[in-house]
């Protein structure tokens, strides 16, 4: 059977997760659908002939509501950072849609581009390459206003920075340091002070706290969870640490592969997940409590994932699924509220790509 | 005991100063015991692996003090030349980053096979037959084909099973793994972990496993030591420390991480920063992100003190371990 190209053909439409009992109410801020980025992947020196493509994101459909966070989780190179980087425009996607408050960002150019960019604002993994460190602080915080003057007139930027610093917990008389000079907690702070200073409505956080310590990753998170309640900030919070993604998110989906298998609310994933690829997830995730240790079912996966230039038919979790059957190889799962789940209703019954869901409890 | 730390201390020697990187660490491992250390990054659970491995960089480092009992005989009186008998054959080391400790241009059959031609003296043929044996008992799948293959050929998780099996080969009686599955992803986490207990139950080893992550610690160890500015602030059975932490940077840890099985709140997070090591706190190195400090904790190093509650050894390094224990 073929694979469907693009990833988009032949669903229905797509689950948001804004079906019944999954979602928000209210227009959603930020809606995208069929999202599609692949890489060519060429070969020869002289003359370069494209021999594939590197199916980085496959067909990712999803909805922010207002002042909302999602959590995105997945294991590396599933495609979650070339989501995070179409979302803020440093991609361009090979197809689908993200609509910014209804209209198609995908489609515009010039100023009214640069008007909704304004708006979508991306927070970086390591805080350690992420800040120019020969710029100070208060030039790298401030350097968003150079693009965008009519935000802050020039007389008024160093109040600005100070301002921000001062937000993000810093003290305002840093401005001219540079950024050798501060931690990595610190640093992130500076990054998070420089995606706020637009008066962003979105941000797009790309694993703000995988670089940092235990006890600096609380104060980060903290101080993330403030701001979204005081700035009314919806978040697309990414990362591979599922607690941290339950801690901060309202809603969650789960991606594989280039692709979000099993998406709905904090509960509904972490209490009531029907995707078998997010039942592993979740069961080899160490948790802090000894006394877990032996009754705690664990699904260990075997083997690898697979290659983005190589995906397996039907379902692309076929090839580690310990339930996967015939029909698996031949038909692409949807994601949308499995039939079995849909008269019932409960938390089981939210968005999962699977023929075979099944709820299954595997946190303790 | 199998292997018994006592009152180590090393010192790096910089343009910038001094770095007092471990400042009298005891801890010991007995066989078949997996002992694991916790700390956040910088607060000497490297060093204090190294040093006992024998693999320090020295100069800048410099062991000033302490005794690394194995077996019954203290490794640092030893001459380089027995130390490096000893590592491979009794002690083996297993680090995070398995591609920078695996050789690019050497097939990974021919590294594993080396453990067996240079300890052991066998032939070329024979030590390839072993190396595939173990690349079998570490469940790399098509070992007999893949013997031949170069490290950068396999995943992650692949290639952290060739650092095990390479580790294993001389069946040492101490595995120190170094954040070994850190750069992993859960999945394949979960995967190198359950080998490795394995492994371990099989042989007896012991094993000291480091780490920053707290579930990964109560999923596997059977003591637990805690590293703050090159010290251990707290050492007990992992079930009492869970329990009951005796250590207020032990207890702002636990309280610190975000949990699977329920919606936090507000997260606890322990203020400022850990130390410069150029430039430790005098009394308590914990005292200026301590909440339970007081004026003694600022002149006076605590020892560490027995947890005279707890039937099986316990150490809290806390002038109010007691007041920690039971708040
Ligand atoms: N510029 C690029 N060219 C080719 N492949 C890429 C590029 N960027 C990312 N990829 C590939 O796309 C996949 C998804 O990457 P990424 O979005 O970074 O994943 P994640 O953030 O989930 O770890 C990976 O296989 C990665 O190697
Ligand atoms: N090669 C080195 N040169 C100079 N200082 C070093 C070196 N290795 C370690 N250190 C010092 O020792 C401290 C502890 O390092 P380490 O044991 O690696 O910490 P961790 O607990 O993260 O493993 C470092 O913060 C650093 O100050
Ligand atoms: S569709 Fe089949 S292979 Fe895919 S997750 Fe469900 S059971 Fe497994
Ligand atoms: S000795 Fe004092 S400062 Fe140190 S941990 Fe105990 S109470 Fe805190
Ligand atoms: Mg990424
Ligand atoms: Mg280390």
């Amino acid at each position: 059977m073929a694979e469907p190209r693009g990833g988009t053909e032949g669903r229905p439409a797509p689950a948001t997760g804004f079906e019944k009992g999954a979602g928000p109410a209210g227009e959603p801020i930020l809606e995208v659908s069929g999202l599609v980025k692949h890489y060519p992947l060429t070969r020869g020196v002289l003359i370069r002939k494209q021999v594939g493509a590197v199916k980085a994101v496959d067909g990712v459909d999803f909805a922010l509501g207002r002042g909302e966070t999602l959590g995105v989780v997945g294991e590396s190179g599933c495609g979650k950072s070339t989501v995070a980087k179409m979302l803020v425009h440093l991609e361009r996607p090979t197809a689908g849609a993200i609509r910014y408050k209804g209209e198609d960002v995908t489609r515009l150019s010039g100023k009214a581009l640069k008007a909704v960019r304004r708006n979508i604002q991306m927070v970086f993994q390591d805080p350690y390459t992420s800040l120019n460190p020969r710029m100070t602080v208060g030039d790298i915080i401030g350097e968003p206003f150079e693009i965008h003057p009519e935000v802050a007139p020039k007389g008024d930027r160093r109040r600005r920075v100070q301002d921000l610093l001062d937000v993000v917990g810093l003290n305002p008389e840093y401005v001219n340091r540079y950024p050798h000079q501060f931690s990595g907690g610190q640093r992130q702070r500076i990054g998070i002070a420089r995606g706020l200073a637009l008066n962003p409505e979105v941000i797009v956080a790309d694993e703000p706290v995988s670089a940092l310590d235990v006890s600096v990753q609380a104060q980060v998170i903290n101080l993330m969870d403030r701001l979204r309640t005081e700035f009314d900030l919806a978040f697309v919070f990414i990362a591979h640490d599922l607690s941290i993604v339950r801690h901060i998110s309202d809603r969650v989906g789960v991606m594989y592969l280039g692709r979000i298998v099993e998406t709905g609310t904090d509960a509904q994933i972490y209490d009531h997940p029907t995707h078998p690829y997010t039942q592993a997830l979740l069961s080899a995730v160490p948790v802090p409590d000894p006394a877990a240790r032996e009754h705690r079912e664990r699904i260990i996966l075997t083997g690898d994932v697979p290659s983005p230039t190589n995906i397996p038919s039907g379902c692309r979790f076929r090839t580690r699924c310990w339930k996967a059957r015939d029909k698996c190889a031949e038909e692409v799962p949807l994601l949308a509220v499995p039939e079995v789940f849909r008269e019932a209703g409960g938390p089981a019954a939210h968005a999962s790509a699977c023929h075979f869901a099944e709820e299954k409890r595997v946190v303790p | 005991m199998l292997l018994d730390v006592h009152d180590l201390h090393v010192e790096f020697h910089t343009r910038d100063g001094v770095a007092q990187a471990v400042n009298g660490v005891s801890y010991g491992v007995d066989e078949g015991e997996t002992l694991a250390v916790l700390g956040e990054s910088g607060s000497g659970k490297s060093v204090t692996a190294q040093a006992i491995m024998g693999i320090l960089d020295v100069p800048p480092g410099r062991i000033t003090g302490g005794e690394v009992i194995f077996r019954g005989r203290d490794l640092l009186t030893l001459k380089e030349e027995q130390r490096r008998k000893v590592r491979g054959a009794e002690m083996a080391m297993i680090f995070q980053d398995a591609l920078s400790s695996l050789n690019p241009v050497i097939s990974v059959g021919d590294q594993l096979g080396e453990m067996f031609t240079v300890h052991r003296g066998m032939s070329k043929k024979d030590a390839r037959a072993e190396a595939v044996e173990l690349m079998d008992r570490v469940r790399i799948p098509a070992a007999r084909e893949r013997v031949r293959q170069y490290p950068h050929q396999f995943s992650g998780g692949m290639r952290q099973r060739i650092m095990i099996a390479m580790a294993l080969a001389l069946e040492p009686a101490l595995i120190i793994a170094d954040e070994p599955t850190t750069a992993l992803d859960v999945t394949v986490q979960a995967q190198v972990m359950e080998l490795l207990a394995e492994l371990q139950r099989e042989y007896r080893m012991g094993l000291i496993l480091i780490t920053h992550d707290l579930g990964v610690v109560a999923d596997v160890a059977d003591r637990i030591a805690v590293m703050y500015a090159g010290r251990i602030v707290e050492s007990a059975p992992v079930h009492d420390i869970y329990k009951a932490p005796a250590h207020p940077y032990t207890r702002g840890l636990l309280d610190s991480i975000p949990r699977l099985d329920q919606k936090g709140r507000e997260l606890y997070a322990i203020r400022g920063l850990p130390p410069n090591l150029m430039d430790i706190p005098p009394g308590c190195a914990f005292h200026p992100r301590c909440p339970m400090a007081r004026d003694v904790c600022r002149t006076d190093e605590p020892p560490l003190y027995e947890v005279t509650e707890s039937e099986a050894g316990r150490g809290s390094a806390c002038h109010f371990w007691r007041e920690c224990l039971h708040g």
